[in-house]
């Protein structure tokens, strides 16, 4: 696993109730026992982590937030798009 | 109900918001009262054509906040045609109240000092900062414009501000502290800082507000505010006041469970206090102005409760959510939308909700989808319920005599 990985892994374990030791990136979001306003704090956090914005809206069903790994994916694609519009 | 006034995005006067209703007409647009560069939610449902020193008479209003000028817009229209003599004067001054809230109050007058202090580096704040933040300066600009020295302050409970003042002073009058009262809410915090915050919460919509469609994807936050005379039966005809409508039942409950999702039972509960309160029958309810947000939850949340409430009666309530053209007016919300539904008695029709092509299957009531629809209205419903699960529901009914 990656410092992205990684850093997004601690994210959700400081947001959560109780934090479990065995999320992977196979782990559904949905599993994870987050509640609406502690998935609104989560990406906060991931934004402010990474100096990024994520256009997420809590009325939709993303693809994106499915699994953990599809939120690494999406927050590496992300920083991707930034740093080569800022370059 | 002898007098009300409304500030919106689709009107700053009764007449010209009606019309707009009735004719199905959007006030959402894109933001134009700051730069919106850095963020992407960049529509608002914004107030056009309001210039405060031309609407409002007393000097005292302008240099006030802007969601004190709503209010004494929405007041000033609302005294003007219950043909109330005000100032009031004598003893009389002691049986009026003025309660008029806000969700937040001068929000754009704290976000412009502190951006004055903490990024320009102005040594000072404007000597009215303080007087034009506070959340009951409305009421006391309103308290001072007419001579009421009852009570006087804002009621706050977000979304549901403005039913909870209304039905505040109606108890009020009924349990004989006051004859007569203004009662309602406005809100005016329009900002790139109030904005950037909303955004953070992700339950605004980047396109539009659509209440009850299956594309619905969150509100859309708007501006304004909505004021009502209200006066004790008696006081009103012994004047020969023209009685527009009759309070007839007010329901206020607290989910007391969660900041964001509501709850089944306490809009349930509320919706039936209400209607207990008026000692009425669900099939005697015949349009329903929904609190309809567009948000996934809320829309769903309010749908099975008025089954749950009015039961087989549901099927044959023309219900809408007029947020689909003025947007999501906050704490001044109630006012306008308690204006819409005295309106919709008066005219005997029920104003759409617009936006609303692909209903969603698990939002299945009569939501007049698009165009609105006449029909007898004799008694109206209108729902607000806010964040921390605050409902307060009333119902109108037709002048008693």
């Amino acid at each position: 696993m990656d410092d992205t990985a990684t850093k997004i892994i601690e994210i959700l374990k400081k947001n959560m109730k109780e934090p479990s030791d065995d999320i992977g990136l196979e782990t559904p979001l949905a599993d994870l026992d987050i509640e609406s306003l502690d998935l609104a704090v989560i990406v906060f956090d991931i934004e402010d982590t990474f100096g990024i914005e994520i256009p997420y809206n809590a009325n939709e069903e993303v693809e994106d937030f499915a699994t953990v790994g599809s939120v690494v994916d999406k927050v590496k694609s992300i920083i991707a798009d930034t740093s080569s519009a800022t370059a | 109900m002898t007098g009300h006034g409304v500030v919106t995005p689709v009107g700053a006067n009764v007449p010209s918001f009606w019309e707009s209703l009735k004719s199905g007409t959007c006030g959402i647009g894109e933001i134009k009262s700051f730069p919106t560069d850095e963020l992407y939610i960049t529509i608002a449902g914004e107030v056009k054509d309001f210039e405060p020193r031309e609407v409002l008479k007393s000097r005292q209003f302008h240099h006030a906040d802007r969601y004190s000028q709503f209010a004494g817009a929405a007041a000033q229209e609302a005294v003007e045609q219950s043909g109330m003599a005000m100032p009031l004067a004598g003893d009389e001054s002691y049986r009026a109240a003025s309660i008029i809230g806000s969700g937040i109050g001068g929000l754009t007058t704290l976000e412009s000092s502190y951006k004055a202090l903490y990024k320009d580096n102005k040594r000072a704040t404007h000597p009215l900062t303080l007087l034009k933040s506070i959340g009951s300066s409305a009421a006391a600009h309103v308290s001072i414009e007419y001579g009421i020295k009852g009570p006087c302050f804002g009621v706050v409970s977000a979304c549901s501000t403005a039913t909870h003042s209304i039905g505040l002073v109606y108890r009020m009058i009924r349990e004989n502290l006051i004859d007569l009262g203004l009662a309602g809410a406005s809100e005016a915090s329009l900002a790139f800082g109030s904005t950037r915050a909303w955004q953070a919460m992700r339950v605004l919509s980047p396109d539009g507000i659509f209440p009850f469609s299956k594309d619905r994807n969150g509100t859309v936050l708007a501006e304004g505010g909505g004021v009502m005379m209200l006066e004790e039966y008696e006081h009103a005809k012994e004047r020969g006041a023209n009685i527009l409508a009759e309070i007839v039942g007010y329901g206020t409950t607290s989910d007391a469970a969660d900041m964001v999702n509501p709850s089944i039972e306490g809009a349930t509960m509320a919706m039936q206090m209400a209607l207990d309160d008026a000692k009425l029958s669900p099939s005697d309810v015949s349009y329903l102005n929904a609190h309809g947000t567009a948000t996934a939850v809320n829309d769903i949340n309010e749908t099975r409760s008025i089954k749950r409430v009015f039961g087989d009666a549901a099927e044959d309530i023309s219900i809408s959510s007029t947020k689909s053209m003025h947007g999501h007016c906050l704490g001044g919300g109630g006012g306008i939308e308690a204006s819409a539904t005295i309106m919709a008695m008066q005219d005997n029709f029920a104003p759409p909700t617009i936006g609303l092509d692909t209903p969603d299957p698990e939002c299945d009531l009569d939501y007049t989808p698009n165009k609105g629809r006449a029909r007898e209205i004799t008694y109206a419903m209108s729902n607000s319920f806010a964040f921390g699960g605050l409902n307060a529901v009333l119902i109108f009914g037709p002048d008693p005599s």
